[in-house]
């Protein structure tokens, strides 16, 4: 008992002691430190640190940094209101209505603290508020980092977009993220945010009484965000962009290269011009983006899962070769349709295929063809496949929120919809149509598996930092070969369904088209004809050229009417990609010719160091 | 005697309640939040509603605390303990992960910090363990398994690196050896030990950043932009507060944003130079009579478990209020330590209230036969 008497009794002598302390500082130097306060002539001040630049594969800036010059009011300071926002209104050119409303806003904030009145002012502009600065003293003009994305939509739902720091981010930063930062909100921008940060410095400054600098009194530097450079061709992207641009153009397009993953071309259409984010006033826009139809702000490429349509065929012809239930000189009579599990299932072609093995089948789409397969397969076979190829779980691209899509199976289907799965659902998945669902992405993915021979590759966008290496997956080799035969036969032989969209002389493109209805349509009708919201969605995944693929292209076109409409999309894509390569070779090996001097000693050392290991 | 001894539940013996605890705590964390709200108003995010939420959890926390038998808490602060040697090591190979370092643990949408967690199931096991052993003066053996019970959550917070967190292990370790019954040479010894010690850490411990906090307490002029710069802030803001301060929301340090993390570590700042030096002796009496309400449970407690583990709760928070006390007008160096009831934070809020409640559960089964 003595002992705790001991311990209240020393942490009580201690508290006196420190309020000793206390009353030395508050009233024994309370003046001292009153005055010291008073004129407390330190001032800190940011140094910003300037954001990361961001350029595409080949050195062109994608994304600067521009200083935009904020008019600032402190409201404390101005003797007349209505005079100051008069002169404002003059200087800016603008109806003062509009100054008084934005103050109006801000009657919450304390008086003291300067507020927003304009952004983006130009230099002129900024002289005038400069030289008025004795007569209007409450106007502050503040220089703050904005970014300009040049190819605003062309690039957006890549790059993304900053904005100011929320509460949430700023906690869960420890301490990186300070009130008033900025950070990335969308795309490459959010995903590589402490990256392209850098780290603020500080300046401390003594001011005299009327708060003019006199002298500096320390100083941390800023360290700069690292730059990043994209996998992005911008001159591919534009060209990828330039279709989807319009009214009623929606969709996705990605070109990736099936060896590494890189990403040449990603975009998602509608798309929002990322420069209005980056103010702070401009709240119409954003209301207008939020409000525009078919969701601009959602990347259709990655965070949007569609059926797969036709072009699931790929996963079903290397799952019956690769499970020996077919091989290549097995054939199936196909009359445009069949009758499983007493029900009918017809092929797109009511007149039928006639004698088909599964080259001829996928060339031409070959609905009965796959629906045997499919039966024979089974639910459970199909969708161990789907995940070989990647299907149902991210493919770990360095854009957030992507989709996973959906693989089903029975323990899918008893754990999400409480019922077992019926064997006539196998059917209709073995065409691409059920349940199943993936983004554009992960079929891109999926393709660069057939395209580099059972590899898979992680896409990203980002080509300067390291990415994960390709993986090889158990697929059979043997039959991913017949498969990519069968594509290449749908686009370079009379009756593939791609053979007048995508043809291409002299570079061999394989792929695979498929098509989604989006409506049961009892009697089929042109799509011209249909409103656009009835129309099928339109895909098109490929790769070329056949025998060492280097690219491989997807397009979705969302109620594009069929894979017709999205395959001149990639061949027109595959012809800027080769008038590029044709045009860097030209200039790229004077290039590579004078940097060869340099590079090759320091290539020399490395390997002598590698050797003495 | 017959068996009619009162056995009544707990919950009948509530007016029992000690009230100068409860008192204390409301009245600390009204203060709290009145200044939480000064110190964030120039800041983006007004901490008062998210510290009000905090507040609400720790009442309901105390209670729950409260409610439980504390002999219960001890049956299973083994496992407790293990549990939080095992977050900590996780928190560990995170922060190792990550190149830096990380304190917090994440369970779904929720933080914390396990070194919080970690104290309690410290104070925990060491009650247990000490409350075992029927001796008036511990042997060495035995001191010297209760400075291992304390070390190895201390060590593995230390190396997170987590230099103030760590230090709260400390007073754990000395607060109930003392009542346990060490002799006091002893403790004087270990004091002595534990300079020579820091003296080591110094030395090979400590990282670079570390050191320079010390270096810039002694002469605070070096590092204009480190901690020197909040010290004298915070000195500017505690002098000029002067006897009846500046009025609330009045401050100019803090309002003008002088002062650093003014609504956590420097929170005393803010209260001395808005209510000055009144002020500050209102919130020290409160604590006084938090500590003199805690030490009087400690010692009516109806075992020596209770004793034990009142006096381990009490010495953390003593010492928590003691070093930040200190810090703020600059007797000691800026290191990352709140104020019981007042600092902003939520695990910390939650860890007081909890200690809290299990000192007013110990007071409530006084009486009660186990």
């Amino acid at each position: 008992m003595g002992r705790v008497r001991l311990l209240a009794a020393t942490v009580t002598g201690l508290l006196v002691l420190i309020a000793s302390g206390f009353w030395f500082v508050q009233i024994a130097q309370g003046d001292f430190y009153r005055e010291l306060a008073e004129n407390n002539r330190l001032r800190k001040l940011p140094i910003i640190a300037p954001r990361g630049l961001i350029f595409d594969r080949r050195g062109r800036l994608l994304v600067e940094n521009l200083p935009s010059y904020n008019l600032m009011i402190d409201r404390s300071r101005s003797t007349d209101l209505e005079r100051s926002v008069a002169f404002a209104a003059a200087v800016l050119g603008r109806p003062a209505a509009g100054l008084d409303d934005l103050l109006e806003r801000y009657r919450e904030v304390p008086v003291y603290k300067p507020v927003l009145l304009a952004e983006n002012m130009s230099l002129s502009e900024v002289a005038r508020f400069g030289v008025s600065a004795l007569e209007y003293p409450e106007f502050e003009v503040e220089v703050q980092q904005t970014r300009l994305y040049r190819h605003r939509e062309q690039t957006a739902h890549v790059i993304g977009y900053i904005g100011e720091a929320a509460p949430e981010e700023i906690e869960r930063s420890g301490g990186a993220v300070a009130p008033g930062d900025v950070t990335g909100k969308k795309g490459i921008e959010k995903r590589y945010d402490a990256v392209l940060r850098g780290k603020d410095g500080e300046r401390v400054v003594v001011v005299d009484s009327r708060g003019e600098l006199l002298r500096e009194y320390g100083r941390v530097p800023a360290r700069a965000g690292q730059d990043l450079t994209l996998s992005l061709d911008l001159e591919l992207q534009q060209e990828a962009a330039s279709w989807l641009d319009g009214p009623e153009k929606v969709g996705a397009i990605i070109a990736m290269d099936p060896r590494s993953g890189e990403l040449l071309a990603l975009v998602s259409s509608p798309s929002f011009n990322s420069n209005l984010f980056t103010h702070r006033l401009q709240e119409n826009d954003w209301q207008a983006i939020l409000e525009a139809p078919n969701n601009p702000l959602q990347n259709r490429a990655v965070q949007n899962a569609y059926s797969p349509g036709s072009t699931f065929k790929i996963v079903m012809a290397t799952a019956g070769l690769s499970e020996h239930l077919i091989d290549e000189s097995f054939h199936l009579h196909c009359s445009g349709g069949t009758v499983i599990y007493n029900h009918p299932f017809r092929c797109w072609r009511k007149e039928g295929h006639g004698w088909v093995n599964v080259r001829e089948a996928l060339a031409r789409s070959c609905d009965v063809f796959f629906y045997h397969l499919g039966q024979r397969l089974g639910i459970e076979r199909i969708a161990r496949y789907a995940r070989l190829f990647g299907l149902g779980s991210p493919t770990g691209i360095d854009i957030p929120g992507e989709k996973e899509g959906l693989v089903p199976d029975a323990a899918w289907s008893l754990k999400a919809r409480h019922q077992p799965w019926y064997a006539g659902e196998t059917i209709s998945v073995a065409i691409g149509q059920g349940p199943m669902l993936l983004t554009p992405l992960q079929l891109a993915a999926a393709t660069a598996i057939v395209a580099n021979g059972g590899y898979r590759v992680v896409p990203h966008i980002v080509k300067n930092l390291p990415s994960p290496p390709p993986e090889r997956v158990a697929l059979d080799p043997r039959a991913l070969a017949i498969v990519r035969q069968g594509l290449w036969a749908v686009v370079n032989e009379p009756g593939g369904t791609a053979y007048s969209a995508a043809r291409l002389d002299g570079f061999d493109i394989a792929g695979k088209t498929g098509s989604v209805q989006v409506i049961a349509q009892k009697v089929r009708t042109k799509a011209e004809s249909l409103p656009f919201k009835y129309r099928d969605h339109g895909w098109f995944t490929s790769f070329a050229p056949e025998e060492s693929p280097r690219l491989v292209v997807t397009v979705f076109v969302e109620h594009g009417g069929s894979g017709h409409n999205a395959a001149p999309i990639a061949k027109a894509l595959y012809q800027k990609y080769l008038s590029i390569e044709a045009a860097s070779h030209a200039g790229g090996l004077e290039a590579s010719h004078a940097g060869g001097l340099e590079a090759r000693p320091a290539g020399a050392h490395e390997a002598s160091h590698a050797g003495a290991r | 005697m017959p068996a009619l001894a009162e056995e009544k539940p707990a919950l009948r013996h509530l007016s029992s309640i000690d009230g100068g605890l409860v008192l204390s705590v409301l009245l600390l964390s009204a203060i709290g939040l009145a200044t939480v709200h000064s110190a964030s108003s120039e800041m983006s995010v007004d901490y008062l509603p998210r510290q009000a939420l905090w507040f609400g959890v720790g009442v309901v926390l105390l209670i729950a605390a409260m409610s439980v038998d504390y002999h219960v808490l001890l049956d299973f602060s083994i496992v407790l303990y293990g549990v939080s040697l095992v977050l900590l090591v996780l928190v560990l190979v995170a922060g190792i992960a990550h190149g830096g370092a990380a304190h917090w643990a994440r369970i779904g949408p929720w933080q914390f910090q396990p070194s919080e967690f970690a104290k309690l199931a410290t104070i925990l096991v060491l009650a247990r363990y000490l409350s075992g052993l029927n001796r008036r003066m511990l042997d060495l053996p035995q001191i010297l398994a209760s400075v291992a019970i304390v070390a190895v959550p201390m060590v593995l917070v230390l190396v997170e690196p987590d230099l103030g967190s760590a230090m709260m292990f400390a007073p754990i370790l000395a607060g109930m050896l003392l009542v346990a019954g060490v002799r006091l040479r002893v403790l004087l010894i270990a004091a002595l030990a534990a300079l020579v010690l820091g003296a080591g850490m110094w030395s090979f411990g400590m990282k670079g950043y570390q050191r320079q906090r010390v270096l810039t307490f002694l002469s605070p002029e070096t590092d204009p932009l480190g901690a020197g710069y909040q010290v004298r802030q915070s000195k500017i803001a505690v002098g000029s507060g002067e006897m009846t301060g500046k009025g609330y929301m009045q401050g100019t340090q803090s309002q003008l944003r002088f002062l650093p993390v003014r609504h956590t570590d420097f929170i005393l700042s803010v209260l001395a130079e808005e209510w000055g030096f009144l002020g500050v002796l209102t919130v020290f009496s409160l604590y006084a009579l938090y500590v003199a309400s805690a030490a009087r449970i400690a010692m009516r407690a109806r075992d020596r478990a209770g004793i034990l583990l009142v006096t381990g709760l009490l010495s953390v928070l003593c010492f928590h209020v003691l070093y930040n006390s200190s810090m703020v007008v600059g007797f000691v160096p800026i290191t990352g330590i709140p104020l019981p009831f007042l600092s902003y934070g939520g695990s910390f809020t939650m860890v007081n209230f909890v200690g809290t409640g299990t000192m007013l559960g110990v007071d409530l089964r006084r009486y009660v036969n186990r």
